[in-house]
């Protein structure tokens, strides 16, 4: 989990501050080579697809949010702001043997994984962060295209989920970041469509490692689903793009 | 639901149903071989004849590096002992006659429902691998190209994505090598990152069994093996799957 989702957190809170409606950030759009639309949306507000359930949830949250102590993390399935070529530029400068054999023609048609799939089928979620206690719970309902064992979901959907949720806590705290290690208990597999509460917490950074837990818990708390311990290396501590002071910022104010 | 987890489920099995206890999970007699051989989980996997579109084929989309280490392979098909493992839409395709067992089975039968690697369609945009299997050695290989819908960092492939594409590499391992069933742990240590329509290669052998459990490694790395992408290790659950 590199700077994407900073880039994406970025635009918005961009957005946010130069007063524009959260759903829309301004700066050019991505060129792509297919006709299609660069898609704006951000996913991580109310949609049809949302179950009743994950509405409830993120009506509970967003009162957390009026406070300021949480924030609501907005989510692009593509970077569509100026910002993003810092991005690209430092990370191709960090990898540049890898960098070489990217299709720079296929580049500008990239997605992020985790808002790759038509609404509903996929990964369905919003994350909220609490920068006092250093953690984010993100309400993940997954889709049908996420299975795994007949009837339930993919260990792999879970570990991207994973990956997402303690990367974006990693981020927050930590400027551009590599995920190193990802250690995942299953407890229990997870049913197909459900709806699941996925909380991460930043346990410790020393020097440039960041170490961030997480559980996967049913909606009630009741049943805990997996486990895991993630470790996350700053690539580069002088680049930290001070993306709290804007997570920060962005909050409304009191 | 299930109410007890997988713990329960290895205990469970080396004790009798008690009287008046709820049977929510399968009771497996340790003393018994597993259900099935390996030839005939493989025969039934891999059926000569199915009207199931088979995904792990070439196509357009994918980079010379893949198509000449797929071909590779494919004599290793004929002479080596390895075989190569048909990819359908949903894991239920590949059990046809089979389910899970009896408290597990929860969710309705669902057309909607596809296997995460294999869920976007759009040739060369999510996840283009194939796995071959060699069942003498208990060893598998996957060749993996992720698409640009698999991004993470800009041109580079979500950790997540490598996570399902390892986690999916064991899991069809620890099925035909011993009943494997569902992932208990899976662990990956990131070296870099993958580009984006480049070739990795996994390479996943089963390491020991017992217990119940299935303990499996993984190398992820180039084609010539100059770069390293990862190391990962993964521990599944053996159980039986029940005639339908």
């Amino acid at each position: 989990m590199l700077g994407r989702c900073a880039a994406r957190a970025l635009g918005a809170l961009r957005g946010l501050r130069e007063g524009a409606p959260p759903a829309r950030s301004p700066g050019p759009s991505r060129r792509l080579l297919s006709s299609e639309k660069v898609s704006e949306k951000d996913h991580s507000l109310p949609k049809p697809c949302w179950s009743k359930d994950m509405r409830l949830l993120f009506d509970q949250f967003m009162k957390k949010c009026e406070d300021g102590s949480w924030i609501h993390l907005p989510s692009y399935e593509d970077i569509a702001t100026q910002r993003s070529q810092d991005f690209s530029t430092f990370i191709h400068a960090y990898f540049p043997t890898a960098s070489e054999q990217i299709n720079k023609e296929k580049l500008s048609q990239g997605r992020i994984f985790t808002r790759s799939f038509e609404d509903g089928l996929g990964f369905e979620y919003v994350m909220f962060y609490n920068d006092a206690e250093k953690r984010i719970v993100c309400v993940f309902q997954g889709g049908p295209h996420l299975q795994g064992m007949p009837g339930f979901f993919h260990g792999g959907a879970i570990a991207t989920m994973i990956d997402a949720t303690v990367g974006m806590n990693a981020i927050v705290s930590g400027g551009i970041v590599m995920t190193a290690n990802l250690n995942i208990n299953f407890k229990r597999p997870i049913p197909l469509c459900s709806i699941v509460l996925i909380n991460s917490q930043l346990d410790k950074i020393e020097g440039r490692k960041l170490l961030v837990s997480c559980n996967v818990q049913s909606v009630d708390e009741k049943i805990l689903y997996t486990e895991a311990t993630s470790l996350f290396i700053k690539l580069n501590p002088e680049k930290e793009f001070h993306i709290k002071e804007l997570v920060l910022n962005s909050a409304p104010p009191a | 639901m299930m109410r007890r987890g997988f713990q329960a489920a290895a205990t469970l099995s080396r004790l009798r149903a008690l009287p008046g206890a709820p049977r929510i999970l399968p009771i497996l007699n340790p003393a018994a071989a597993f259900g099935s051989s390996i030839d005939s989980r493989i025969s039934r996997f891999c059926p000569k004849k199915t009207d199931f579109k088979d995904y792990a084929l070439p196509n357009a989309s994918w980079c010379p590096d893949m198509l000449s280490l797929y071909q590779e392979f494919l004599e290793k098909t004929k002479t080596d002992g390895w075989i190569k493992l048909p990819s359908f839409a949903s894991n239920r395709e590949h059990i046809q006659g089979l389910k899970l067992p009896t408290g597990l089975a929860v969710t309705p039968d669902n057309s909607d429902c596809r296997i995460i690697t294999r869920s976007l369609q759009v040739e060369g945009q999510g996840y283009e691998h194939a796995i071959f299997f060699n069942p003498s050695e208990k060893k598998s290989v996957c060749l993996f190209q992720p698409g640009p819908y698999l991004e993470g960092a800009p041109g580079f492939a979500h950790g997540g994505s490598l996570a399902t594409m390892t986690d999916e590499t064991f899991s069809k391992t620890a099925y035909l090598a011993g009943e494997g069933l569902f992932t208990l742990s899976l662990s990956i240590r990131f070296k870099n990152l993958i580009p984006v329509g480049s070739l990795a290669v996994l390479n996943v052998s089963v390491d020991k069994i017992e217990d119940q459990k299935l303990y499996m490694s993984c190398i992820t790395q180039t084609r010539d093996q100059k770069t390293v992408y990862a190391k990962s290790s993964g521990v599944f659950l053996q159980l039986q799957l029940e005639q339908e």
